[in-house]
């Protein structure tokens, strides 16, 4: 494992029968950035998490996060991440406040993260309040506040910012921004916008019907799509377009398109292949 | 550490007050039958302990096996119904510990609902079996009430006294060690399913599919929902109160291992 990666994939699969729900997917997560996640509903982004946190056994390829290595380091890999998957979870019949310190005792974690989670998501005043009785705005910060309490060194956010208004958008893709520098944490953050993700993530990650399109920075996804044809002015259009092309590229596309991104991935792990492609005129500029 | 955390989720869920309320509900069952009917039983020939359970246990059991349905799904609907449960799965808490502390908790209320049966069984000997010939029955034939006392020395009242606790507890402590298989099955039911209203309904189907069974055969008796509704004297009679309990505590053994396993075979599924 590289260490400037903090998590990695190789050849992460998850089949239901036979639907593949994540196909041979290699991430690769810098420390102490903030990594999106892009892909349309049902890409395969919330099982990719999943696989990430246990919560579901992968059925082909392995994973290690930061140096551990899953279903061995299991319990060792859950004390370093905090997460928020899918919806919100949480006791309902339990206040805000009791919800977190049930997640402190577990941590081992002092009196006064409960106050400063509460606090990092603005639900201090209803930090009495049965979480039952919360607004789905309220539900989905005490979500986020189960996550980030402890300040841990990974958060897996998948779609954080689902139900919230805009205003509570804006506060929360901010915090996630700021916490690389405030927390020196590393953040994998899901969403099906790209001008969220773009916003927040040092790098991306696209991923349609399970398999990873493009991995990189947002420079890089502009000279893919320029390579490719694709709209490079507006971010989005451009994204727009490959997930288009993916769906409408015949199954033996997939092949074409591992070959290049699994070069974009070399260029990750190994920089010397990269600049030697670069140096003999590789596709990455 | 896991039983305390257990203890705190079940803060405003009513599953210690169902407890309450089943097994008070249970205890009254033998005072409003002797109330009703005293003259019936206290004519009985044969020790108060055992024509009480005769009269009563039946319903009983019934009573608690309900109760324990209803809280074991209760426990596990608190943490399906705002996925408090998937919270957990991914804070570094082994599911198993989770599970064996809903356990513990289930356990310790089953003893305290028995408890308060047993006490019910003591108020009602105190109350309409003091004066009858019965009354002295129950020490006067040492293992068939379930005590050993002697005959000699009864008339101690610290000594009968002491002899009516024992028989009782021991009576209460074969009736709460066979619950717990059933216990430990209902759990597991809850625990596999998402949805109360579908463990709530296996639970109940179990009870009355089961209810009919003969009592008259140790396989069919050791099936969870039918055991409960056996008696210690019933089954001291038959003397087959040692592979009961240890088939019993097999049976408890079992439904755990099969939980862990579930657990294990989950996460490739979901």
């Amino acid at each position: 494992m590289n260490r400037t990666n903090i998590i990695e994939t190789q050849h992460l699969t998850k089949s239901y029968g036979d639907f593949t729900a994540v196909s041979d997917l290699n991430l690769h997560i810098r420390r102490g950035s903030v990594y999106g996640f892009l892909g349309p509903n049902g890409a395969g982004k919330s099982t990719t998490m999943k696989m990430l946190l246990g919560l579901t056994r992968p059925t082909g390829g392995i994973f290690q996060i930061d140096g551990k290595s899953y279903p061995r380091d299991r319990v060792a890999i859950l004390r370093e991440i905090g997460s928020f998957i899918e919806a919100p979870a949480f006791y309902g019949n339990l206040t805000g406040e009791e919800n977190l310190d049930l997640i402190r005792r577990i941590l081992g974690l002092p009196k006064s993260s409960v106050e400063e989670a509460l606090d990092l998501v603005g639900l201090t005043q209803f930090r009495k309040r049965m979480a039952r009785k919360y607004s789905l705005g309220m539900k989905q910060r005490l979500g986020l506040a189960g996550a980030l309490i402890g300040r841990p060194p990974i958060l897996i956010l998948d779609e954080p910012t689902n139900g919230l208004d805009p205003v509570g958008i804006h506060e929360i893709r901010t915090l996630i921004r700021s916490l690389p520098k405030r927390y020196d944490c590393t953040v994998l953050v899901s969403s099906h916008l790209l001008p969220e993700v773009e916003l927040m993530a040092d790098d991306i990650g696209i991923l349609n019907h399970g398999r990873l399109l493009f991995e990189g920075t947002t420079d890089e996804l502009k000279q893919e799509a320029l390579s490719s044809g694709l709209p490079a002015d507006n971010l989005e259009e451009a994204f727009l377009a490959m997930i288009d092309e993916d769906n409408r590229r015949p199954e033996e596309a997939p092949g074409r398109r591992t070959d290049r991104r699994t070069e974009r991935q070399t260029d990750r792990t190994d920089p010397a292949s990269a600049r030697k492609r670069r140096t003999t005129g590789g596709e990455r500029k | 550490m896991t039983l305390l955390l257990e203890c705190r989720k079940l803060k405003r869920t009513g599953i210690i007050p169902a407890f309450l309320a089943g097994g008070l509900l249970s205890a009254a069952v033998p005072i409003i039958n002797m109330a009703a009917r005293s003259s019936s039983y206290t004519s009985l020939s044969g020790d108060p302990l055992t024509i009480l359970l005769d009269s009563n246990w039946q319903m009983m059991a019934m009573l608690n096996i309900l109760t324990l349905i209803c809280t074991s799904c209760m426990m596990y609907h608190s943490e399906y119904a705002d996925n408090g449960i998937q919270k957990m799965d991914v804070l570094p808490v082994r599911p198993f510990g989770m599970f064996l502390g809903k356990t513990f908790i289930t356990a310790l209320s089953l003893a305290m609902m028995i408890l308060l049966e047993m006490a019910s069984f003591a108020l009602c000997m105190d109350h309409w079996f003091s004066g009858s010939d019965a009354s002295s029955a129950i020490f006067a034939i040492p293992g068939a009430s379930g005590t050993d006392f002697p005959v000699s020395g009864v008339s101690d009242s610290g000594a009968s006294f002491a002899g009516l606790a024992f028989s009782l507890l021991k009576a209460g402590g074969f009736q709460f060690l066979i619950l717990l298989p059933t216990a430990l099955l209902m759990l597991l039911i809850a625990s596999a399913c998402r949805n109360i209203w579908i463990s709530l309904g296996i639970g109940v189907i179990c009870v009355f599919a089961l209810m009919i069974l003969p009592q008259d055969s140790l396989i069919l008796n050791l099936i969870p929902f039918h055991t409960p509704y056996l008696t210690f004297p019933a089954v001291l009679q038959e003397e087959q109160i040692a592979p009961f309990l240890f088939a019993c505590t097999a049976e408890t053994l079992l439904f755990a291992f099969a939980e862990s396993l579930f657990l294990k075979v989950r996460r490739c599924f979901s």
